[in-house]
């Protein structure tokens, strides 16, 4: 919450105090003069001094208060007791960091305020908006601490570009790229992504721009809604010290359901050296197993689950506010550490924040901040396929003894492991002798200065400079699979990133007459933005396992540079008739590098509110209705170096190749475009006991910039192209309600309700689809294809009859499709988040449930647990006689089956482990969860030295109420329950949908303790 | 007074400030080009280049590392009966057809090789050595892909389109023979030449070498065709060993393999991954020739200290029996991949087989017993093949070469988990009549030319020879158990991309767009 003082121009001064119903100040409440852009707000003790002219009315708002309107007359000392309540005169800060009042936007906002995410944490604080904004869909790539997360808000508009919403933290940008998110079932690291780097203390208020409303004033970023995160400022008056003390440990919250019945090895016999658990029944029967050992074979039903840890999070931050009337000051310290459930996997986060706001004189005020992160990341996890830690563990065989795996080297430095693999290894050395390690560090600058030019008018200039850096280490001991050349591995990169803003902005409003006011922005902007990579890698080590490029037998070097620039000029224009009625008009123009010329493209919007209790009169259960409607199109530039044919060179044969790459440019490239429309309705009930804001909105994007397959033949693999249509509509909801609200006891309740319906309308005039990522043979893939959704899963499957039943083949096998099935779509058919927030006195009580409801996701997990025999539902007719009901296909006709086959031969036929059927794997990811449960006491003693004192409990992700099953049924095999997490995802990027050896999602319980002195 | 100070400092560092956005945001868009253009990257060719392309088109089109798997290893290597599938998720040993992994024996070709081999053939004079081996290079790369799927398009490839048109194979064939003759008669004016220097990655620039080189191609395609057009096949052979075709191993192409950039030598490269051995077939005709190749090509399983090797076509739980795991099966020897005790070392700099004389000898053996003039007696090329053979692989004692050449050895049954007879009932000593002499030298080849699967499955389907095994299951009811894939159908991504001339293309392939239509040499 922020107010920008425009200075003083009146005669009389008056001043007061403005307390809450129980005694308490309120601090930072508006002051405001009505009619005029005069206004304060008040200090810690809750007071204020505003000068005024004559006939002052002034306005108290505070963010959950009913606002109050006094007149002055000639008092000079005016008391105010705010009642809480619904806000209706509530100030969100809007694009630019331009602050409105609520009643007037022409489009989605919610506000979430910085205290409900600083309860319950999480290393990337985006995982704790989840549930708490209606069409807000977070997912995080299976990374462990740290990992970077995708955050979409209605729906996914874009093909191949990002749907990730835009992070702005004080009007600027962040950068906010998900480098290397792993975008195919093989797998891979994943990138850490820019939100993590937020520091969630340093957050005063959140407000989430839910369409493209702001995209004229931050440009097509923020094409897919804008986060809008407004930090702690300093304040005039005593030194005021925020302190806040956080302990969480985290523990998985779901695991694979596994069998203990049979052991090691295959067609029912024991095999040392066997990758599944297709053997005996374990019978405590002694045999020489893979150590050379004689040991009885046992069920070790907690080989997997002992293989984690309990992570912890500790987090410890101190904020110190200070300030005269001239200058205030912000300063920051915040330390978080982490270690995930994996062993090894850390983060280590040290974020410094310095603000210093002026107002050096009548005119003139500036704001002026610096953070810095430095943040390390050990031992990121993969996920995917390929020799992920969690893939290895799963891998396990039944009857694998963990202390055994504990020994996994050998005296030589050999791996010790249980089978031979291309692939797979023991747990304990990917862990062990595999490790991946990036070190961020980050500053971000922003200065901004404002020149009040009159009573109506302000100039703001503003540059802000993001700048990281990461330095990244993987390494992999000699030996090991699939990474390691000849004495082992060793990577090294480099990226940097910079990201340059400058704005100029005439901000205005005049009084036209009483009926009509006008206030309006004009703006110049430049947006720069280099990235520079280099990444060096050993082929082998001279000297086995020395970790330094000095040790290398070769050397291979790959590089990236990117630069762009985007130059832009807005303006957006509001007219008010009688503060009930609002017309928006906004526009703008950009110039960007990375289009022909004349590298310009346009867009405009409209937007018209109307406050309906204001303007007639209402029964009188309805405190506040308003309607409002925009209409928004967003133009969006391309990648750069699109326009020219390439050549690349790349090293092999004896100096070099130079390949032309394998995708044609494209002269002729048009900007993207988007427009949307939507409507919505935000009452108020019951003298603000209740409260309704429903939208309802369509967005098309067109023109994409799309990389589609070309025939080869041609000598190019891919083309560019512009065109689609991408459909998204839907409806938001958010119900509020405070049932009871007694003195003693408070019960608010919130409900966000979303549903997002996605069409491909068209994708191009001869490919009528593309894979986003082809999961073939693996898991699953994404086709993007006409007539269908965004997020339609494909897999193989197992064949039907014309009849609907089962085929199978001659020997009594199921028999795979011929081409793949639809599963279902990775997108939600809707979400809803339950907040219940009790107060009784001192204690409070707050409880948030999600439901995720309807969407599918494949499991590669489940597919490998299955053909190794290691899942639960494999034990059924392991012994054989297992007659599948269905049909055996002669020629044209079929005959019923009759052939009878065994566990091991059906789930080594639908799953050969790296490669599956992946529509038996997929399940239902419908999920009701308690995502969020805090108790917090209030002890603080009035008039002590520490102003507020305040322990809480907090829980994430407490337990499934209920969880989706398999897609299919298998005949025979109990019903297949879903038994991970579907919010855990491959990877952040537009492949989603996907398990695969993903690090199942935490349940944390921690300790907070806040102190204000 | 220091607050006036401040505030004097804070007023010049903001007009400063303002003036810095003010000249940005005005900067306009005049450096926008240069900003543009990818620092990383050439956006224009010069002479100086084009070496590099040539080498880029030779990788491309012989493949290095995984793509060499999914290019040939998954398909024509087992096909070819070179090796078996040892690991259990891939199913392609089973015919399954998994168009995902073919496409990388399209996608190179098309975008790695022609688009280099049109710039050259365009920026070179027609009469230069360089402009000849761009030439050879097309056909070496377009005959290998042919042979896998029929028509391809060929005389349109790398012009831009949405569409390319397919060319029937005879159109193709004809068309490789005249650019092979015209390659040898512009080499032979410029004998003195090194065209690319070290960047021709098999001969070094030796002009003398690549007009063996070509002749050799020319006499490979020439048998190739010699059941469907055998007339074309006689004069293109004669004339091809005419001009000078590949006579000893100082002849052999071999491409150098760098261990940077992933330009591995392929087989070594994917040879780490334990999943694929030794297949029966070639366990049994190598043990039953006691043949020292042997030993070259495969090394004793390590879990045994055996040569084993196991049969094609097993099915995922057949597979996890141990006689059938990687321990108990060989895997290819250690000119490319070597046992450190726990895990493989892939020799990844080791040259790749490309083409040799051994198969030139049997190529001629096989021509003079059709009655053309091949410069020599058909049992004598057969044996110098033998013997070239032998050289080639590292063998040089003539007293066993020569006691090889006279066997009378039959392949033996290989003690596998399916209790197979033995492969074949041939021997190696030169037969009595021209059947049996003809599955000699198919036999024969086949062992020469390995581990080019790709070369050997055409020669396969051509010829019928070796006896291959069935393989044991198929999962591909066009392709029934006891019958043999012939070709691979159209892909999918060709379907997706290029559909209405893949459909165009089925008129060209004489049957249906399925995997056991023959191809247009095959007359099997």
């Amino acid at each position: 919450m922020s107010f920008c003082s425009f200075g003083a121009f009146a005669q009389a001064s008056i001043r007061g105090t403005v307390t809450s119903s129980d005694g308490e100040p309120v601090i930072g409440a508006n002051v405001i003069e009505l009619g005029t852009t005069n206004g304060t707000v008040t200090d810690l003790d809750g007071n204020y001094i505003l000068k005024v002219g004559a006939n002052a009315v002034i306005e108290f708002t505070y963010t959950g208060y009913v606002s109050q309107k006094v007149t002055v007359g000639a008092q000079t000392m005016v008391n105010v007791v705010l009642l809480e309540g619904v806000a209706l005169s509530e100030i969100v800060v809007t694009a630019l960091g331009i602050s409105r009042e609520k009643k007037s936007l022409t489009y989605a906002a919610q506000t979430i305020q910085g205290g409900q995410l600083t309860q319950v944490r999480d290393a990337n604080f985006a995982n704790t908006l989840n549930g708490k904004v209606a069409g807000l869909v977070v997912t995080n790539a299976a990374s462990g601490v740290g990992g970077a997360t995708r955050v979409n808000l209605r729906g996914n508009r874009s093909i191949q570009s990002s749907n990730n919403a835009l992070f702005v933290i004080d009007g600027v940008p962040v950068d906010n790229s998900t480098p290397g998110q792993v975008g195919n079932d093989f797998g891979g690291y994943n990138g850490s992504d820019g939100v993590a780097n937020i520091n969630p203390d340093d957050i005063e208020s959140i407000s989430v721009l839910k369409g493209a409303a702001a995209s004229v004033l931050y440009g097509s970023r923020a094409a897919n809604g804008v986060i809008l995160i407004t930090t702690k400022k300093g304040g005039s008056g005593a030194i005021s010290v925020d302190a806040n003390s956080g302990v969480q440990f985290d523990a998985p919250l779901t695991l694979p359901y596994l069998q203990n019945e049979y052991g090691q090895g295959n067609g029912g016999a024991f095999g040392a050296r066997a990758s599944g658990s297709w053997g005996p029944k374990m019978n405590n029967q002694a045999l020489t197993d893979w150590t050379g050992k004689s040991q009885n074979l046992t069920p070790q039903p907690n080989n997997v689950a002992d293989f984690f840890q309990i992570g912890s999070a500790f987090n410890n931050a101190v904020g110190i506010k200070a300030g005269t009337d001239k200058v205030q000051s912000y300063f920051s310290f915040t330390n978080n550490q982490a270690s995930g459930v994996i062993p090894g996997n850390t983060l280590d986060r040290n974020t410094v924040n310095l603000r210093i706001s002026t107002n050096l004189s009548k005119k003139f005020s500036t704001d002026a901040k610096i953070t810095y992160v430095n943040q390390m990341l050990n031992n990121k996890l993969r996920s995917g396929e390929e020799s992920s830690e969690v893939m290895n563990l799963y891998k396990t065989p039944r009857s694998i003894r963990i202390e055994d795996m504990q020994n996994y080297e050998s005296e030589s430095g050999a791996p010790n492991y249980w089978t031979s693999s291309s692939i797979y290894m023991n747990p304990y050395w990917t862990i062990n002798r595999t490790s991946a390690d990036e070190e961020r560090t980050r500053t971000t600058g922003l200065v901004s200065a404002t020149y009040q030019i009159n009573e109506e008018m302000k100039v703001l200039a503003r540059v802000s400079l993001d700048q990281y850096t990461d330095r990244g280490e993987n390494t992999f001991y000699n030996n090991t699979l699939l990474f390691a050349q000849a004495g082992g591995s060793f990577q090294k990169y480099f990226r940097q990133v910079q990201e340059r803003n400058a704005e100029l902005l005439l901000i205005g409003n005049k009084k036209i007459n009483n009926n009509f006011k006008l206030s309006y922005t004009f703006g110049l902007a430049d947006l720069a933005r280099k990235s520079d990579f280099t990444q060096t890698s050993a082929n082998g080590l001279l000297v086995p396992n020395k970790f330094d490029l000095g040790f290398a037998r070769t050397l291979s070097v790959g590089t990236g540079f990117v630069e762009r620039d985007l130059q832009s000029v807005f303006g957006t224009v509001q007219v008010s008739l009688k503060d009930y009625l609002y017309l928006d008009v906004t526009a703008r123009n950009d110039w960007s590098s990375t289009l022909p010329a004349p590298h310009s493209y346009f867009y405009p919007s409209l937007g018209l509110t109307a406050v309906l209790s204001d303007m007639v009169e209402l029964p009188s259960f309805v405190s506040f209705a308003k309607f409002r409607g925009s209409y928004t199109r967003v133009g969006n530039d391309a990648a750069p170096y699109l326009l020219t044919q390439t050549y690349s060179f790349s090293q092999g044969g004896i100096g070099g190749f130079i390949n032309r790459d394998g995708t044609q440019a494209i002269g002729d490239l048009k900007p993207e475009l988007t427009t949307s429309v939507e409507f919505g309705f935000d009452g108020r009930f019951f003298d603000n006991r209740m409260g309704l804001d429903v939208t309802f909105y369509r967005t098309n994007s067109v023109n994409q910039l799309l990389s589609l397959p070309l025939a080869p033949a041609s000598g190019f693999s891919n083309q560019y192209i512009n065109a689609g249509d991408i459909q998204n509509s839907g409806v938001e909801l958010t119900l509020t309600g405070s049932p009871i609200k007694k003195d003693d006891f408070v019960w608010d309740l919130t409900l966000n309700y979303a549903r997002n319906v996605n069409t491909i309308v068209s994708l191009h005039p001869d490919i009528k689809q593309t894979f986003l990522s082809s999961g073939y043979g693996r898991t699953a893939g994404v086709l993007v294809k006409e007539g269908g959704a965004y997020g339609d899963l494909y897999a193989d499957g197992w064949a039907k009859a014309p009849d609907g039943q089962f085929i199978m083949d001659a020997s009594g096998k199921p028999v795979l499709t011929a081409t793949q099935e639809f599963l279902g779509n990775f997108n939600p058919k809707f979400t809803l988040g339950l907040n219940n927030a009790f107060s009784f006195g001192k204690i409070s009580v707050n409880v948030l449930v999600d439901a995720r409801i309807g969407g599918v996701m494949t499991s590669g997990s489940d597919a490998n647990l299955a053909f190794d025999g290691n899942a639960a539902y494999t034990t059924a007719y392991r012994e054989g006689g297992w007659v599948l009901p269905g049909v055996v296909k002669k020629g044209e006709s079929y005959t019923p089956n009759t052939t009878p086959i065994n566990a091991e031969t059906f789930w080594t036929t639908v799953s050969n482990g790296r490669y599956s059927w992946g529509q038996l794997f997929t399940y239902d990811a419908t999920n009701v969860r308690i995502r969020e449960a805090a108790v917090g006491y209030d002890f603080t003693v009035n008039k002590s030295f520490v102003k507020k004192a305040k322990l809480s409990i907090v829980a994430r992700n407490l337990f499934f109420l209920t969880k989706g099953k398999a897609i299919i049924d298998v005949p025979g095999v109990p019903t297949r329950k879903m038994w991970f997490d579907p919010d855990v995802n491959l990877g952040a990027g537009n492949y989603q949908g996907i398990e695969y050896g993903s690090l199942p999602s935490a349940r944390s319980i921690g300790l907070n303790l806040n102190l204000s002195f | 007074m220091f607050m006036n100070m401040f505030i004097n400092i804070y007023r010049l560092a903001v007009l400063s400030l303002l003036t810095a956005i003010v000249v940005s945001v005005s900067s306009c868009t005049q450096d926008f080009e240069e900003l543009n253009t990818d620092k990383t990257k050439l956006t224009v060719l010069t002479s100086t280049e084009l070496p590099y392309l040539f080498s880029k088109a030779q990788s491309a089109s012989s493949y290095a590392f995984w793509r060499y798997q999914v290019a040939q290893n998954l398909f024509s290597d087992l096909y070819s009966q070179y090796f078996a599938t040892s690991a259990t998720y891939f199913p392609s040993d089973r015919y399954t057809i998994r168009f995902d992994w073919l496409q990388w024996h399209w996608i190179p070709i098309y975008t790695e090789a022609v688009p280099q081999l049109k710039t050259l053939l365009k920026e070179t004079d027609a009469n230069s050595a360089e402009n000849a081996l761009a030439k050879i290079m097309w056909v070496y790369s377009f005959h290998r892909l042919t042979d896998y799927y029929g028509p391809v398009p060929y005389f349109k490839a790398g012009e831009p389109a949405s569409s390319v048109a397919y060319d029937g194979q005879k159109e193709i064939y004809y068309d490789m023979f005249t650019k092979l003759d015209e390659a040898v008669k512009v080499l032979n004016t410029n004998k003195a030449k090194t065209p690319y220097g070290s960047f021709d990655l098999i001969y070094n620039g030796d002009v003398n070498k690549w007009i063996k080189f070509a002749n050799t191609l020319r006499l490979r395609l020439a048998l190739r065709i010699s059941k469907v057009d055998p007339a074309k096949a006689k004069t293109e052979a004669e004339a091809a060993v005419a001009s000078g075709v590949m006579l000893t191993t100082a002849d052999d192409a071999y491409m150098v393999k760098s261990e940077n950039g992933g330009d591995f030598n392929g087989l070594a490269g994917i040879s780490v991954w334990n999943e694929f051995r030794m297949s029966a077939s070639m366990e049994s005709v190598l043990k039953g020739y006691e043949d020292p190749r042997m030993s070259v090509y495969f090394q004793p399983a390590v879990g045994t200290g055996k040569f084993d090797g196991l049969r094609n076509g097993l099915l995922p739980a057949q597979l996890n029996i141990s006689i059938n795991g990687n321990d108990a099966n060989s895997n290819v020897g250690t000119r490319w991949t070597k046992w450190s005790g726990s895990s493989w070392g892939g020799q990844n700099t080791t040259p790749q087989n490309i083409m040799h004389a051994a198969e030139a000898y049997f190529l001629r053996a096989e021509g003079a017993l059709n009655g053309w003039n091949m410069q020599g007696a058909s049992q004598d090329l057969y044996e110098k093949g033998i013997e070239t053979s032998m050289r080639q692989w590292g063998i040089s004692d003539a007293a066993a070469i020569a006691a090889y050449q006279k066997s009378a050895a039959t392949p033996i049954p290989p003690m596998d988990g399916v209790n197979s007879p033995a492969m074949a009932s041939i021997a190696v000593k030169w037969g009595t009549s021209p059947a049996i002499q003809r599955e000699q030298i198919g036999t024969q080849k086949w062992l020469a030319l390995y581990p080019d699967g790709i070369e050997a499955w055409a020669e396969f389907r051509r010829s019928r020879y070796p006896k291959l095994y069935p393989i044991v299951n198929s999962d591909n009811s066009d392709l029934p158990s006891g019958t043999f894939i012939r070709r691979i159908p159209f892909l999918v991504l060709e379907k997706n991309t290029n559909a209405a001339a893949v459909k165009a293309a089925e008129g060209l392939l004489g049957g249906p767009d399925k995997p056991n239509t023959p191809l247009w040499w095959d007359k099997n």
